[in-house]
């Protein structure tokens, strides 16, 4: 149990699995009290991101906070502990007809707390935007133990810092995630995907993009399908009246567009997942819509999908020699989000520190001062 | 000019930014002694007007060097008293950072610097179908700058999110002089690290000044759908808000106007809204063709299921505009119907607006005040304002202490103090009502690491003992907003 809980290839010390949040903070308190390093790991989806911590004497197993603390379905709001896997708010979800519209690789096993600290997301940012456009309050866990909130529940708010923007993709680096508010959505009538066989950087999906008929919820370029898979949701008048305005603009460019099944769709999405803890090399580049096209990449490189309004998943062998060199040379936007165990620790996973570092820096010390919290795994050793 | 004599650092700051842009006489300097709250004053010892980040950084450095408050200052729209000068401190004006630096279509976004006027974005792209999304009412005055020290919302921002949404990275002068690039400056969607942009966003200048800023920019929508409604009081009004969003419709906006708001609203404008009834709603539904009509259909189902008396929509453009108008310049409008009102901002769950409106009523009921309410009722961002005449003595302190209770209210009901006026000044000492010592420590811990010694805007957004003996005054509508040109809220 604890060897599929190594974080960045390091074992820790110990699991501890608190009951609920109470016990959470004591736990952290106790571990602080202690100068005890520490970890924070909900369904263990993304353990290879980041680093190796310096140190690591404990991890902390948030999965047993799984409660539901407020769900307002007519006010398009939840609150839920950290824990919560996404299966499981999906289907407390869908109970009202509603959805959070956040992509997470394994949704049995990752956690609303995890898909916060990693940010995770997928295709349907193209629509609804990150998870940092979601959540609206955080509940914490400081380094120190203390509780803190920031946020709120409503869905508009100005009080105060937002803490709960800051705890995105931070990596348990500033403390533990206890709670979080998130905005949820109707779950449309209709969902239908297409797949029109062109390239991600391709004049039809420029076009697509363009067009004020098409408001695609999702877009994905999935090479291993040989091309761009659109999502439309919404009314079936509005979804129909949309893919035959899509199938007509493809059949300007020369392409035919093919109806994907849930099966299939499903297929397009597993394909990303199916590579996680296998050992390759994996990153994600940050891009934009133009920008992607000229995206310098090693040869080998598989791509496992991309998504051509904000960035590409891609992938190569563990043992794939261009990638030395290709880690040595990236730019900013590549993140490792998983390497060969034979370059951990001399490969960094996210490269140059950005400019700002020495804020993050500042902001890291602030919390932690005796960097506890997942020490070392963070963007320029934090 | 006496002063040039006597401060010594009028000459440094003037060598860095021109004579003419380093304001330190008297009469000058009381144009900047407060922002939109006007009840606050204090006259700050010297304004600078800076063009460039260079000289933005070397003002902050030599204030720095001489350990003076730094306070930002956008158009002075704020209604928090958030660009209220510090006492013996410099303003930093961006007045003369208008210009747009870069406007990249295919990668929908714009590079530009803080002075330039909100709908000044839109402009621009209008002829190449796109967008800035975020409207405040003051949107024809406003400074992007101040979007990003305030988190600026809008009626629009319900379906489209706020600046926070929108705000893709930033070039940021920090206390020390030193300037950084955070957030996604380079064509990248993210950064790696902290997401420093999200926390600048709605920081109240209290982290830095932000000297160039990239927004992401949208494709206008193929069809917009406008529909006004009106019901017999604010509980129809509001049990329709609350329909048609559980019912999972997502307008571009809701907003909701009052008996008391329509009065001064039709008086001002001279929209032509039925004055007998008790409430009414103004809703955009905006995207795809096919989807809007049937969006709009839905909608109109659940305000008349809800006790909506008439459903209409505007006969053009224009007269859609007049709409629009009106409900942007509402809060000058209340000077038609009261010479003095106190405006409020809070939040409060969707599905309570109802029962929130029967309570503030009371309030207003029990200190014997008016209480009008025009606001954007699709996410429950409260604007109620509450009419008072400040030649009767203790009409004023009696109309603040209903304002004040009116948060609580909010708070009562799991709001916020405030959805998107900021806290500044004004509700710094409600600030420790929403959130425990511990929340405003750690929120302390960011302000730190950015700033460690507290220069910029001091005083502003953290209660303090000091602060909280103070006593804001009336609100006194700005000379723009009394002539429409630009509204509230």
């Amino acid at each position: 149990m604890s060897d599929r809980l190594s974080v960045a290839g390091v074992t820790p010390g110990r699991v501890l699995a608190p009951a609920d949040r109470i016990e959470l903070a004591s736990i952290v308190r106790d571990l602080a009290a202690g100068g005890r390093t520490f970890a924070f790991v909900g369904g263990g989806t993304d353990l290879e991101l980041g680093n190796p911590p310096r140190a690591l004497d404990a991890v902390i197993r948030t999965t047993a906070l799984d409660r539901v603390i407020d769900y307002a379905p007519e006010d398009q709001t939840i609150t839920v502990e950290a824990g919560m896997r996404l299966a499981a708010l999906d289907t407390l979800l869908a109970q009202h007809e509603q959805l959070l519209p956040i992509d997470v690789g394994d949704r049995q096993n990752a956690t609303v707390g995890g898909a916060i600290a990693t940010n995770a997301f997928g295709a349907r940012r193209h629509r609804y935007g990150s998870i940092k456009d979601l959540i609206v309050g955080i509940e914490i866990v400081r380094p120190d133990g203390v509780t803190a909130h920031g946020g709120g529940k409503v869905v508009k708010n100005v009080a105060g810092f937002d803490l709960p923007k800051l705890m995105v993709g931070s990596l348990g680096t500033l403390g533990g995630i206890a709670s979080a508010t998130l905005r949820v959505f109707p779950k449309p009538a209709v969902t239908r995907a297409v797949l029109a066989r062109t390239a991600a950087d391709g004049a039809l999906l420029r076009a697509a993009l363009d067009d004020p008929s098409l408001e695609p919820s999702a877009v994905a370029h999935h090479p291993a399908q040989g091309g761009v898979v659109l999502t439309f949701a919404g009314s079936a008048a509005s979804v129909d009246g949309q893919i035959a305005h899509f199938a007509a603009l493809a059949a300007t460019h020369g392409d035919a567009l093919e109806e994907l099944d849930r099966d299939a769709l499903r297929r397009c999405e597993a394909a990303e997942a199916a590579v996680r803890g296998s050992g390759a090399w994996r990153w994600t580049t940050s891009t934009s819509i133009a920008r992607a096209q000229t995206l310098a990449q090693p040869a080998a490189t598989a791509l496992e999908v991309g998504y051509p309004t904000f960035g590409v998943v891609l992938a190569s062998a563990a043992d794939d020699p261009s990638l030395d060199a290709f880690a040595a040379q990236r730019d900013s936007a590549t993140v490792f989000r998983a390497l060969p165990a034979r370059v951990r620790g001399t490969v960094d996973a996210w490269g140059e520190p950005p400019p700002a570092w020495r804020i993050m820096r500042a902001l890291k010390h602030n919390f932690d001062p005796q960097g506890l919290c997942n020490p070392g795994r963070f963007v320029g050793g934090l | 000019m006496p002063t040039l004599a006597t401060d010594p650092l009028h000459a440094r700051f003037a060598a860095i930014v021109g004579e003419r842009h380093a304001i330190s006489s008297p009469s000058e300097l009381r144009t900047y002694e407060c922002d939109g709250l006007l009840g606050y004053r204090i006259r700050p010892r010297i304004v600078v007007l800076p063009a460039t980040t260079e000289e933005v950084a070397a003002c902050v450095r030599l204030a720095h060097e001489h350990r003076l408050p730094i306070v930002p200052r956008g158009a002075g729209t704020g209604l928090s008293g958030g660009a209220l000068p510090a006492e013996g401190g410099i303003v930093i004006g961006t007045a003369r950072m208008t210009r747009i630096l870069d406007v990249d279509l295919p990668n929908r976004r714009m590079r530009v610097q803080p002075g330039v006027i909100n709908l000044e974005l839109s402009k621009q792209l209008a002829p190449h179908g796109y967008y800035y999304a975020p409207d405040p009412s003051s949107q024809s005055v406003c400074t992007i700058g101040g979007n990003v020290a305030e988190n600026s919302g809008g009626a629009h921002c319900l379906k489209y999110g706020f600046t926070v949404n929108h705000v893709l990275g930033a070039r940021i002068v920090l206390a020390d002089g030193s300037v950084v690039d955070i957030g996604a400056c380079d064509g990248a969607a993210d950064a790696p690290g902290y997401d420093l942009m999200g926390v600048v966003v709605g920081s109240e200048g209290l982290l830095g000044i932000v000297t160039e800023i990239v927004v992401r920019i949208l494709r206008k929508p193929q069809a917009t759908r406008t529909l006004f409604a009106t019901f017999p009081s604010t509980d129809e009004a509001g049990t329709a808000v609350s329909a048609i969003i559980s019912h999972g419709i997502l307008p571009a906006a809701i907003e909701m106007c009052d008996q008391l708001a329509i009065e001064a609203i039709v008086a001002a404008t001279g929209v032509d809204w039925p004055l007998d009834v008790g409430a009414a709603l103004l809703m955009d539904v905006d995207g795809v063709a096919l989807e809007v009509e049937q969006t709009a259909e839905a909608a109109q189902g659940l305000m008349r299921a809800s006790g909506a008396i008439e459903i209409r929509a505007p006969r053009d453009e224009a007269e859609r505009l007049l709409m629009w108008k009106g409900r942007k310049a509402a809060f000058a409008a209340m000077g038609r119907i009261s010479p003095n009102y106190h405006v409020q901002d809070g939040v409060i769950p969707r599905k309570d607006i109802a029962v929130v409106l029967r309570e503030i009523a009371q309030l207003g009921h029990d200190a014997g005040l008016r209480i009008a309410n025009v606001f954007h009722a699709g996410d429950g961002n409260l604007h109620p304002l509450v009419l008072y005449d400040a030649r009767v003595p203790g009409e004023e302190a009696k109309a603040e202490a209903v304002a004040g209770e009116i948060l609580r209210v909010c708070l009562r009901h799991g709001g916020s103090v405030t959805g998107e006026h900021g806290v500044g000044r004004d509700k710094a000492c409600y600030l420790g009502e929403q959130f425990t010592e511990d929340d405003l420590a750690t929120m302390k811990l960011v302000r730190a690491a950015f700033d460690p010694d507290g220069i910029f805007n001091p005083d502003k957004l953290f209660p303090t003992p000091r602060l909280c003996g103070d006593r804001p005054g009336p609100y006194v509508p700005h000379a723009i907003e009394r002539s429409g040109e630009a509204g509230r809220g």
